[in-house]
């Protein structure tokens, strides 16, 4: 099993702190002042960084997947 | 009879450890914002900073209560939520009172962040920085403490402390996301 985490930002409560590509700068950056994220990524930190966004604008829903044999 | 001062010391003890609270928040607050330490992490502040300042409301809630259960001072209970009410000292307890509800008002404030939108929530944060002002004036104005060398200490130390941070923010701020823009 292989969890992909599925990320959400809210572009309407994105304050631009940055706190998430502290946390995790392979699945988020600022542009304009916005954060942008990957749909999906493998990367756990990426929980970390929804725990650390000020605004709680980002949601990460886990999703298991069968390993192809 | 002797009259128990019980009520009085818990009122002078809450009073500052609300300032202190109210400080230690604004001060979390600037450091999440302007982050001067890298190692720290930003989740560990966003707690610290919504932490302390939920200690600094219950620690005025206590500071009210204990000011109307002890008799040195006399307020009634609407002097507590009606700026100008206080016979004691009315301009120094009303800038506690402002201070106190505008610090309820930006904590729940975040709650409604969604419905009252990320610019007005943004906008009602900046009155922290008034809000700390007027605690100060409240604390240095109102307190009976205020002449002691230790309570000076304390006040010269978050107004110090604060105007430093703030200071820094500003200085620092346009560093970071030019940084951070490029992916």
């Amino acid at each position: 099993m292989t969890t992909v985490y599925r990320i959400h930002v809210d572009r309407s409560l994105c304050s631009g702190f940055g706190s998430c590509v502290d946390e995790a700068p392979g699945a988020f950056s600022l542009e304009n002042g916005v954060a942008i994220a990957v749909a999906t990524s493998r990367d756990a930190s990426v929980l970390a960084a929804a725990d650390a966004c000020p605004m709680g604008a980002i949601t990460v829903t886990c999703e298991e997947l069968e390993d192809a044999a | 009879m002797k009259t128990d001062p019980t009520f009085w010391l818990l009122a002078r003890a809450s009073g500052l450890t609300a300032y202190a609270a109210l400080t230690a928040s604004v001060l979390a607050g600037i450091v999440l914002k302007s982050r001067p330490l890298r190692s720290l992490r930003q989740a560990a502040v966003v707690d610290t900073h919504r932490f302390v300042a939920l200690l600094g409301l219950g620690a005025i809630a206590l500071h009210g209560t204990t000011l109307l259960l002890d008799r040195t001072v006399p307020l009634r209970p609407l002097a507590l939520v009606v700026p100008g009410l206080s016979t004691y000292r009315p301009a120094a307890v009303a800038a506690g009172v402002v201070a106190a509800e505008l610090m309820l008002l930006v904590y729940v404030s975040f709650a409604l962040r969604r419905r009252i939108g990320v610019a007005n929530w943004r906008r009602l944060h900046w009155t922290t920085y008034a809000i700390f002002a007027a605690a100060t004036v409240h604390g240095l104005a109102a307190g009976t403490d205020s002449t002691r060398p230790w309570a000076l200490s304390i006040y010269l130390g978050a107004v110090g402390s604060v105007a430093a941070a703030a200071a820094w923010r500003s200085l620092a701020v346009p560093l970071d996301p030019q940084r951070r823009t490029t992916r």
